[in-house]
């Protein structure tokens, strides 16, 4: 067990490096470069100026020498400074990463409140009315637009009842968790409705799984009363694959947080991405990224752990 | 030769159904499926609609490029039927094209996509070894990436800098191009893994082994005798993967980063509806109401083709 | 004795049992042990044993679609064990399989006529014409029209199937063709007709047969000689009358006194031999038939018997300790 998740770990960092060069280099290709920007915004530096800024900084050197120098910076906690915010890219980082966790988490904990009892009812009356009715319902939100959704939110809860506001983190002047909370609501139920179709999918196809073991059956026979098979039981086993996919979909929930924070200007990661990479700010934005990457592999990493903790029959070497 | 005649009429008798039987079956089975058919009509009446719409250009006697100034937001009338956006352009046309971009970069990059994941399933699987090994390593890492952060970067990237002559780095059809390309280059995972699955099972087939033994060369193998046999699967995926593609490119167009107007598509349509939404919430309900439609239509499709090509599996 | 077609030398195949979902291996089966025979050109070479005794391996792997652990693999005198690619073709044109299941060893998704004329693509024999005719010929030959060729294998009875399968599998001219089981899976009656048919063709066309079969009203039909494999080892090989008529290991014995053989006045007097098969994870040492074996003395647990020759009979051998010892 011990050295499976050593050998998972490995293998995790090692995407992890080989994503950092990738990133790396396609930051290289981004629209103007930090001494382009300078040039155009100091008219007094002449192209001999910017010539020697690009020697000074190592641009002028290949793109793995550039890289590893990078790496050797960011190995001893030097991640560099954002040009948007003018300040270290870590400080920036800090604050949206909190804010980013309090959406998802929230999103999670709405999504599944949702789709854990729903998928439940759906499984035990499969191909009832109310089992199609599910499904019509999950695969809608499964294909709504996430931005679409988010704009349509707005034009209706703030645009025409003018109960809640269209984004932002909290009305300035104001303090407190109950002014933050309204700024919340949005963007919390756009991101959970768009994962809760996939989830209540999911959660229909474990627990039918499930109730066709033969433990189950073993259990109906014995007599136990249909209400303990079903919720200790059944619902007890589906939830191990539930849960591996949680972890997994992690990233994808990431990519609907990007949105969301983007529409609803909600100060997060996802938006500090967008933002950055849109205002070339390429330091903060390779750094976000990293970091986004690195929770997603985290999180994939947990699913397996997860998953062998959960499921003794799994055995590890 | 007349005993083996007699012999041959014999155990003809038990002959099996024919194989028209079969198609039938399937299709009885997909007309089973109500939101599936109904799901293929609505996409049948859409391919209709973006292929005719240069007769709706032509019976309106406008171009969904023409830019009116003077008659922005217009409301629905007989010249504009579902009136104008915020340059005065004809919202109708403007749907029915963006409608062409937007369907036809879901299926072709759904089939790049597809074409790529099966490749990569079929080696995986029929090689095995250290090759499935790595491959899946990678196909892994791709699905553990946050993809969204990472099109927008792909999306981003100065294809000047990549040595394109700036004017085509630029143009509208080139992000037509770039966008089927950055999605078809992280769309492919779950088809390589179904392929894989399917090839793993399939390999051990008497009659693949039949065909080794014949000296059939492993290309031969994968693409005459296990690929054909796993087409059922690749079928079902790719349909349901043109949803999630429109969704991407939707919302990379929406952020600006994929399809360049003039060029019209669904997202893109959608740009400049955030800030225009108290002046025209109209421009921002059409193109994701369609949007939906259309992915909900493929993801029902999906379905009903799995349940037709496939009745032993699980019903999802 | 004319020089062998095939002859296979101390062939080893080794598996590793799956050890579930994450686990990278289990025990090590040993399904062939050190098995070495020959096929004589036109000959039919039948082996016979109860299922999970390692005849399938065995002839997967001497027709090379198994690599072999161990051993060696001569066709006509020439080592192909290690053959790939270019080399192998001659072997491969020259060495056909018919299957068990009629059905899997069909691909569904062709016709007949593209079965058939599989090989022939392969082999890139003949144009297109010349291919069409030699598949209606084939088809001719084993009893099935020119006319279902564009048929596909489920509109095709369990009997037409391997009827198709062995069009296929002559449709080069082979010298030897490896048929594993090839009518157990169909019905009683079916049987004798695909029977009658492989023989006739090994008659007509001087085919050699690596014939395997559990069945032994099948092997006193078909074969010319016998070897018995008992947990991955030939135990007794000889020819068929003198098998049937004395046979001089214990096993070949339990086995038939279980079945009735039509023609050699045996009748069914036992249920086979005695107790379950070892598992081919744990071999028992010493002879591996000995935990079941009615004649057992305590050599047998301790010493392995060779497979050696019978005395006055130098064409036959038996892996026995009393393999000298007339029933």
């Amino acid at each position: 067990m011990t050295r499976y998740l050593i050998r998972r770990g490995l293998e995790s960092l090692a995407v992890l490096l080989v994503m950092s060069f990738a990133i790396y280099g396609l930051m290289g290709l981004m629209p103007g470069d930090p001494i382009d920007v300078m040039v155009q915004s100091d008219p007094n530096l002449t192209p001999a100026d910017a010539a020697r800024l690009k020697a000074l900084y190592g641009l002028d050197r290949p793109i793995g020498e550039r890289y590893l120098n990078w790496l050797g910076a960011a190995l001893e906690g030097d991640l560099g400074y954002s040009r948007l915010n003018n300040r270290p890219v870590l400080e920036v980082l800090g604050p949206r990463l909190l804010n980013t966790i309090l959406l998802m988490g929230l999103s999670l904990a709405v999504a599944l409140a949702i789709a854990v009892p729903v998928g439940v009812l759906s499984a035990l009356r499969p191909y009832s009315k109310t089992d199609y009715a599910i499904n019509f319902g999950a695969l809608a939100g499964i294909s709504i637009p996430v931005f679409w959704l988010a704009l349509m939110l707005i034009v209706v809860f703030s645009v025409q009842l003018g109960w809640l506001p269209a984004g932002g983190m909290q009305t300035i002047g104001s303090e407190g968790w109950l002014d933050r909370a309204k700024y919340l609501i949005l963007p919390v139920l756009s991101l959970s409705l768009a994962s809760v179709g996939g989830f209540t999918r999911f959660m229909r196809a474990a627990m039918m799984e499930s109730m066709r073991q033969d433990y189950i059956r073993t259990a109906r026979a014995k007599g136990v009363p249909e209400r303990r098979v079903v919720y200790k039981h059944a619902l007890r086993n589906a939830m191990i694959p539930v849960v591996t996919i949680l972890a997994l979909s992690f990233g994808t929930l990431f990519s609907g947080a990007l949105i969301t924070e983007t529409m609803f200007s909600y100060l997060g990661m996802g938006k500090l991405i967008y933002d950055s990479i849109m205002g070339n700010d390429y330091n903060l934005a390779l750094v976000s990224l990293l970091f986004a990457t690195f929770l997603v592999l985290l999180s994939n990493l947990l699913a397996d752990i997860c998953y062998a903790w959960l499921d003794p029959r799994v055995t590890y070497r | 030769m007349s005993i083996r005649e007699v012999m041959a009429a014999e155990d003809g008798v038990e002959t099996m159904p024919r194989h028209e039987s079969m198609a039938r079956l399937t299709f009885a089975r997909f007309l089973e499926h109500r939101m599936a058919v109904a799901s293929a009509v609505l996409l049948f009446v859409l391919v209709v609609l973006v292929a005719a719409a240069p007769l709706f250009a032509g019976a309106l006697g406008l171009d969904p490029n023409d830019v009116d100034l003077l008659n922005r937001f217009a409301p629905p009338s007989a010249d504009h039927p579902l009136g104008t956006d915020e340059l005065g352009r004809d919202v109708l046309l403007r749907l029915l094209y963006g409608g062409r971009v937007s369907l036809i970069v879901g299926l072709v990059t759904a089939l790049i996509a597809g074409l790529i994941g099966t490749v990569i399933g079929l080696f995986a699987g029929y090689f095995g070894g250290w090759l499935d090994a790595l491959l899946m390593r990678i196909t892994d890492s791709v699905i553990a990436l946050p993809l969204l952060p990472l099109l927008i970067v792909m999306a981003a990237v100065d294809l000047g800098k990549l040595g394109l002559p700036p004017d085509l780095a630029t143009s509208p059809e080139t992000s037509l191009y770039r966008i089927v390309l950055i999605i078809a280059l992280v769309g492919w995972t779950t088809v390589a893994r179904l392929v894989r699955g399917a090839t793993l099972s399939l390999r051990e087939r008497e009659y693949v082994l039949a065909a080794v033994s014949q000296g059939a060369g492993s290309l031969r193998i994968m693409f005459g005798h296990i690929l054909p046999n796993a087409i059922s699967p690749i079928i079902v995926a790719t349909t349901l993967s043109v949803g999630t593609i429109i969704l991407l490119e939707s919302v990379l167009s929406f952020l600006g980063l994929g399809i360049q107007p003039p060029i019209a598509s669904w997202g893109n349509m959608l740009n400049n509806a955030q800030e225009l939404i108290y002046e025209a919430p109209a421009l921002a309900f059409y193109p994701g109401v369609l949007i939906f439609l259309t992915v909900i239509a493929f993801n029902f499709l999906g379905d009903g083709l799995q349940d037709a090509l496939d009745p032993k599996a699980l019903r999802r | 004795m004319t020089a062998p077609l095939i002859e296979a030398e101390g062939i080893t195949k080794r598996f590793e049992a799956s050890g579930g979902l994450l686990r990278r291996s289990g025990p090590t089966v040993y399904a062939v042990n050190g098995v070495s025979f020959s096929v004589a050109p036109g000959e039919t070479l039948a082996l016979i044993g109860e299922s999970g005794c390692g005849k399938t391996t065995l002839a997967r792997t001497v027709a090379r679609l198994y690599p072999a652990d161990g051993g060696r693999v001569r066709f006509k005198g020439e080592d192909v064990t290690q053959a790939r690619g270019k080399a192998l073709k001659p072997f491969r044109r020259a060495v056909q399989m018919v299957f068990q299941d009629p059905y899997g060893a069909l691909d569904p998704r062709l016709t007949a006529g593209a079965i058939v004329a599989e090989p022939l693509v392969i082999h890139r024999v003949g144009n297109r014409r010349s291919r069409r005719d030699r598949v209606a010929e084939m088809m001719a030959t084993v009893g099935l029209s020119a006319a279902q060729m564009t048929r596909y294998p489920h509109e095709f009875s369990g009997g037409q199937r391997q009827r198709l399968g062995i069009a296929r599998a002559i449709a080069l001219d082979p010298e030897l063709i490896v048929a594993d089981e090839p009518v157990s899976a169909l019905d009683v009656s079916v049987q004798s007709q695909i029977l009658n048919l492989m023989r006739d063709l090994a008659r007509d066309r001087g085919l050699a047969y690596l014939f395997i079969t559990h069945d032994l009203a099948v092997v006193n039909f078909i074969a010319d000689r016998v070897a018995v494999m008992y947990l991955g080892e030939i135990v007794e090989l000889s020819d068929r009358d003198a098998l049937f008529a004395d046979p001089r290991h214990p096993y070949t014995r339990t086995l038939m006194r279980a079945v009735p053989v039509p023609g050699h006045g045996k009748r069914a007097r036992g249920a086979g031999p005695a107790g379950e098969v070892p598992s081919p994870t744990d071999i028992p040492a010493g002879c591996p038939f000995h935990p079941r074996c009615p004649r057992a003395e305590a050599v047998c647990s301790t010493e392995k018997p060779p497979l050696e020759p019978i005395a006055g009979q130098p064409q036959r051998r038996a892996a026995c300790h009393f393999r000298d010892e007339a029933a």
